[in-house]
């Protein structure tokens, strides 16, 4: 199978300090990965380079076809949730015209939205549950609310790999059950090639086909069965991890916290 | 009335109604990117570097609208150039090179054999004095201004609401920064013959900033910043004539009050209807 994301040997260097070493991993079409680590393990460094925004010093990387520098070319076809910050409160913007900036990529310079554009940013909307909000202020959403604003403009340009990094950060539990839930029916019905990067391994735990567990290197990377089980985690965590059941849904404890 | 009317029989008066409607024109449009994107202190930054220009153009005998052109785009590009690669914040950027021009500034007036006092009228604002030729320069500039900012409307809106994504959606962030630097360097020029050096700065900031007070939407901000801004320039210059006072302080102080107006009474403050009324 065609790999959509690959990395062989990729080491980057970011503000200074090495961010991810010798990461090796092939992500074929359609595949979800669940990435988790601790914070500053270089999970949001490893999105950024598949979006080219970082180049690495060493290695390769190959995302839809396209190496180093042509890696720009093939953003549009990339969509990407960054990590949250609250969008301004009073910035003038409408939750509908946000969302087509996800369009601006792919229809180059010059070229206004069109009808569209404007169909499929109503589509998306739909899609994550804001059809009504379409002409609210951005600003005036609630966290939850904006995260889906964002994955509804990272999904209007029709990606063909998707991006997330922590788009569950700052939103109430109820909520972050619903977006994770909400991205793996839009994985499984687009067949998008997925990152899903969470500091949270609960998140990763309604598993999809693989996860990783980095630490600037690969330090796991397999079946959802081989990585999360409580074994593997104790270790790569170096603490004591207990699995809780609760309503026939499982739970992952790390020294009593949630990681 | 009459002294309307009377002041626009004048080639003067007309010269400079003409000129505060193009000041009042690029400010306004180019202040709306100035307050989403933070970039007042760029805007002063480069107001000041004018200062060098002018005084060069003082010095070499040219126009002195074409060295502080040369002067503020320089130094615009040196802004977005230091900033990237010095790995400087912008405002430090920024920050160096206000000096930086100032002191230039200051040491062309020292060459200068004779102070010429045409040289205030740039500092302060002169609008009475605006000739038939500056005004030329003038609606050329504001013709490119216009036109760059409609070109790249959308561009810009995505720039100025999330620079990361915009970025990471394939736009060419880096180009379109410098491409508004040099806008903004442009706007700083035409108006400096206006309002001067020192106040063109109020009003890259006041009319965009009172079109905030009054709306959520991106175009609405646009063209309240616009007419906020022509009304300023419009009523400023008339009451500047009607009182005999300076039109550049007269036109920014007439845009401070419609903040100020704006502030108190913007939607956005309004609190919530319910909200100090009794619950049931």
């Amino acid at each position: 199978m065609t790999a959509a994301v690959e990395f062989t040997g990729v080491t980057v260097v970011f503000q200074q300090t090495v961010a991810l070493q010798d990461v090796s991993f092939r992500l074929a079409k359609g595949e979800f990965l669940g990435v988790i680590g601790p914070n500053g393990s270089g999970k949001t460094t490893l999105l950024k380079t598949v979006l080219g925004l970082i180049k690495p010093i060493q290695g390769k990387v190959t995302v839809l076809g396209a190496s180093g520098k042509r890696i720009k070319e093939v953003r549009t076809r990339i969509g990407y949730v960054p990590q949250r910050r609250p969008i301004d409160v009073n910035f003038p913007v409408q939750v509908l015209d946000a969302v087509l900036m996800g369009s601006y990529g792919g229809l180059g310079l010059l070229r206004r939205p069109g009808k569209e554009e404007k169909a499929r940013a109503r589509e998306v909307l739909k899609a994550v549950g804001l059809e009504d909000m379409a002409f609210h202020t951005a600003g005036h959403l609630s966290g939850g609310q904006q995260q889906r604003l964002f994955l509804a403009r990272a999904l209007v340009g029709e990606p063909e790999v998707l991006l997330l990094d922590e788009p569950t950060a700052g939103v109430d539990v109820a909520t972050r059950g619903q977006i994770v839930e909400l991205v793996h029916n839009i994985h499984q019905e687009r067949q998008l090639t997925t990152i899903y990067v969470t500091h949270d391994v609960n998140e990763v735990l309604p598993c999809l086909n693989r996860v990783m567990f980095l630490n600037r290197t690969v330090e796991a990377l397999g079946s959802c069965a081989d990585v999360l089980n409580p074994d593997v985690l104790a270790r790569l965590y170096g603490t004591p991890v207990a699995v809780v059941e609760s309503q026939g849904r499982k739970f992952l404890l790390v020294d009593d916290r949630h990681i | 009335m009459t002294a309307i009317f009377e002041f626009l029989s004048y080639g003067f008066g007309r010269n400079a109604l003409f000129g505060a409607l193009l000041v009042g024109t690029v400010c306004s449009l180019i202040g709306v990117f100035v307050i989403l994107r933070g970039l007042a202190f760029a805007g002063a930054g480069i107001a000041h570097a004018a200062f060098g220009g002018v005084a060069l153009g003082f010095l070499l005998g040219v126009d002195p609208l074409i060295t502080a052109i040369v002067f503020c785009v320089g130094t615009a590009g040196l802004i977005q150039l230091t900033g990237k690669k010095a790995n400087l914040g912008q405002d430090t950027a920024i920050g160096i090179f206000f000096a930086l021009t100032m002191a230039l500034g200051v040491l062309f007036i020292g060459f200068m054999r004779r102070y010429d006092a045409r040289l205030y009228g740039y500092l302060f604002g002169n609008i009475l004095g605006v000739t038939a030729q500056s005004l030329v320069i003038m609606a050329a500039l504001t013709v490119a201004v216009l036109i760059f900012t409609g070109l790249f409307y959308k561009e810009f809106k995505f720039l100025a609401f999330d620079e990361e994504m915009a970025q990471a959606s394939g736009l060419p962030t880096g180009l379109l920064g410098a491409l508004q630097l040099g806008l903004l360097a442009l706007v700083v020029v035409v108006s400096i013959k206006a309002v001067g050096v020192i106040l063109v700065e109020a009003l890259l900031v006041i009319p965009a900033a009172t079109a905030y007070q009054l709306t959520n939407r991106y175009g609405m901000m646009f063209i309240l910043s616009w007419v906020s801004a022509i009304g300023a320039c419009i009523i400023g210059l008339i009451l500047s004539y009607l009182l005999g006072v300076p039109s550049g302080a007269t036109i920014v102080l007439v845009a401070g009050f419609g903040f100020g107006l704006a502030t108190v009474l913007s939607p956005k403050r309004r609190r919530c209807k319910i909200c100090g009324k009794k619950l049931s």
